[in-house]
């Protein structure tokens, strides 16, 4: 709607100005939310910096052990063990809220099971599959923790996008246009004044 | 299978034939030459090596790695199944004991195999019937439908009760370990029992099975006690008859609550020099368990020679066999995945 395309009576000119105000304070709001979301994004940044990085740690290290086991105790040895395995990793996804936006929070469950429950003998299984099972448990945590962060800085990324684009939407857009139609209206509604006072002044002197 | 035989068994015959077949295993120099080569390279020397009718007859159907590793684990269970069926009498009661590990080796991959929902063809490119079990009986175990028969067939065949109390808790909660390691613990046992101490040789291949026994006890109680578990549980998984860690110093070790307490106590094994640089340098014993496969190696080169005619020199060239086809599948495998030379020779028990 362009701003002169409004009836120029005092009913819109304080609809305008009640808009106009409820715009503001919007933009304000929005503005804050902007700004916490951004503090909140470099929060995450620095944990998902962290957790990258550890995810890499850990990939190197599991894959260091299993490595390590296939050569002295055979693929098939691996294989075996790993068909043994009763272990069932469960991973649940729930959600909680940041300033007002859903994220994701992941959480698992067995993620790591211990020794004696694994399905296989703890007095033949070779201590190289057990520490390679046990670093591949703990980059699995890593990856299920990271899972988390990641998505949730993306979501804040989007979310920051959105905001941005609303404020600038505001602040650029809506509320000129608003006030620009404000000014119109009251131009109009000083003019149809003017043009009151010479027509009565007319009327007079007739 | 392992009933007490009054024959004395062939020890001429069978020690020249473990002897004639231990000089053909491969020196520390070949592994050298192997830790400059490519898998395809070690593949070649390998065929040149004494193990060319594997690698022809599993060529066809699989290759690379796996070729390499496949080939060397029949080449061994060959080996010791033509020195299993050319022996008589008491030698053939020990080397078959002996072997025994390895049927429990099949029947874990059998049953693992088989709650995983693996075909008969993937469990049977698995097995290495390296053991008193014939490939015909392996492969009546593979077609049984329930894990519940292959136990009890297994159990049958080896003479072998589990306690109900195990299998009422495998029946509970699905859980194959306590199978395994009570067959594990079961096998030593028996080991020791037919192992009579009546000459020096017998004693001296007791001595290393009790020695053997104490390094898998040693293991056992730190893999647990990395995992947190200390106390009475341990003494669960302790397989009794070891010459060092007996039940009152098993129990020692297993009160500790962690690791470290369990210092000042192991100084006394024999195999300590084993760990020591490793615990010196603030590592977990764990990683020392090629250390301690080595210590087990140097002791059964000692009794190699000591006594020509007695079991000992089989079991030698059983444990050297073994101990070869690791150490070319590490080599193999090492060096493909990426690891550096110099990990791969510290991986290597030479």
């Amino acid at each position: 709607m362009g701003a002169h395309d409004v009836t120029p009576n005092r009913s819109v000119l304080l609809q305008l100005k009640s808009r106009i105000k409820l715009t503001q304070g919007g933009h304000k709001v929005l503005k804050m939310k902007r700004d916490g979301l951004i503090i909140e994004f470099f929060d995450i940044l620095e944990k998902a910096r962290a957790m990258r990085a550890g995810v890499s740690s850990d990939y190197e290290n599991a894959m260091h052990a299993i490595t390590i086991a296939r050569a002295v105790e055979g693929e098939v040895a691996v294989k075996s063990a790993a068909y043994a395995l009763k272990a069932d990793p469960q991973v649940n996804v729930t959600s909680k809220s940041i300033m007002g936006m859903v994220v994701p929070k992941v959480e698992a469950d067995h993620l790591h099971v211990s020794m004696v429950d694994k399905g296989y003998g703890v007095i033949s299984t070779s201590v190289y599959i057990e520490l390679a099972a046990v670093a591949f448990e703990k980059l699995l945590e890593t990856i299920v923790r990271a899972a988390e962060v990641e998505t949730t800085m993306k979501k804040l990324l989007d979310e920051i996008e959105k905001t941005k684009r609303r404020v600038n939407a505001l602040e650029f857009k809506i509320i000129p246009e608003l006030k620009e139609s404000e000014r119109f209206v009251k131009f109009s509604l000083e003019e149809m004044e003017r043009e009151n006072t010479t027509r009565l002044k007319h009327l007079k002197k007739a | 299978m392992f009933g007490f035989s009054n024959k004395k068994g062939n020890y001429a015959y069978t020690t020249t034939r473990a002897k004639a077949k231990k000089s053909l295993l491969l020196k520390e120099e070949d592994y050298n030459k192997m830790l400059q080569m490519s898998t395809a390279e070690i593949a070649r020397f390998i065929s040149d090596s004494g193990y060319s009718k594997e690698m022809i007859d599993l060529g066809s159907k699989i290759e690379g790695m796996d070729l390499v590793e496949r080939a060397t684990y029949r080449h061994m269970a060959d080996s010791f199944k033509t020195l299993l069926n050319g022996s008589q009498g008491e030698l053939h009661t020990l080397l078959a004991a002996y072997l025994e590990k390895w049927d429990n080796w099949n029947i874990k991959v059998i049953l693992r195999g088989k709650s995983y929902g693996l075909s008969a063809d993937d469990i049977r490119d698995d097995l290495v019937p390296a053991g008193n079990l014939s490939s015909e009986e392996l492969e009546r175990l593979i077609g049984m439908e329930s894990l519940d028969e292959i136990i009890a067939a297994y159990c049958k065949d080896e003479s072998i009760t589990i306690p109900a109390e195990i299998m009422t808790q495998y029946k509970a909660d699905g859980n194959l370990g306590q199978i395994e390691d009570y067959l594990d613990k079961f096998r030593y046992t028996r080991l020791i029992k037919i192992v009579s101490a009546d000459t020096v040789a017998s004693r001296m291949f007791l001595d290393y099975i009790r020695r053997d026994i104490d390094v898998r006890n040693f293991e056992t109680i730190m893999k647990l006690k990395s995992e947190g578990i200390y106390g009475d549980k341990v003494l669960e998984y302790i397989i009794p008859g070891g010459k060092q860690i007996d039940a009152k110093f098993a129990k020692q070790l297993a009160d500790y609550e962690k690791i470290t307490d369990t210092y000042p106590d192991i100084t006394q094994l024999d195999f300590y020099e084993s760990v020591k640089d490793i615990i010196d340098n603030g590592g977990n014993p764990l990683e020392a368990s090629i250390e301690t496969r080595k210590f087990q190696r140097e002791q059964a080169k000692k009794f190699s020679s000591e006594y020509p005619l007695s079991v000992l020199p089989v079991i030698d060239y059983m444990i050297s066999m073994e101990i070869e086809t690791r150490n070319i599948r590490t080599i193999a495998r090492g060096l493909e995945s990426g690891l550096d030379k110099e990990t791969v020779k510290q991986l290597l028990v030479i």
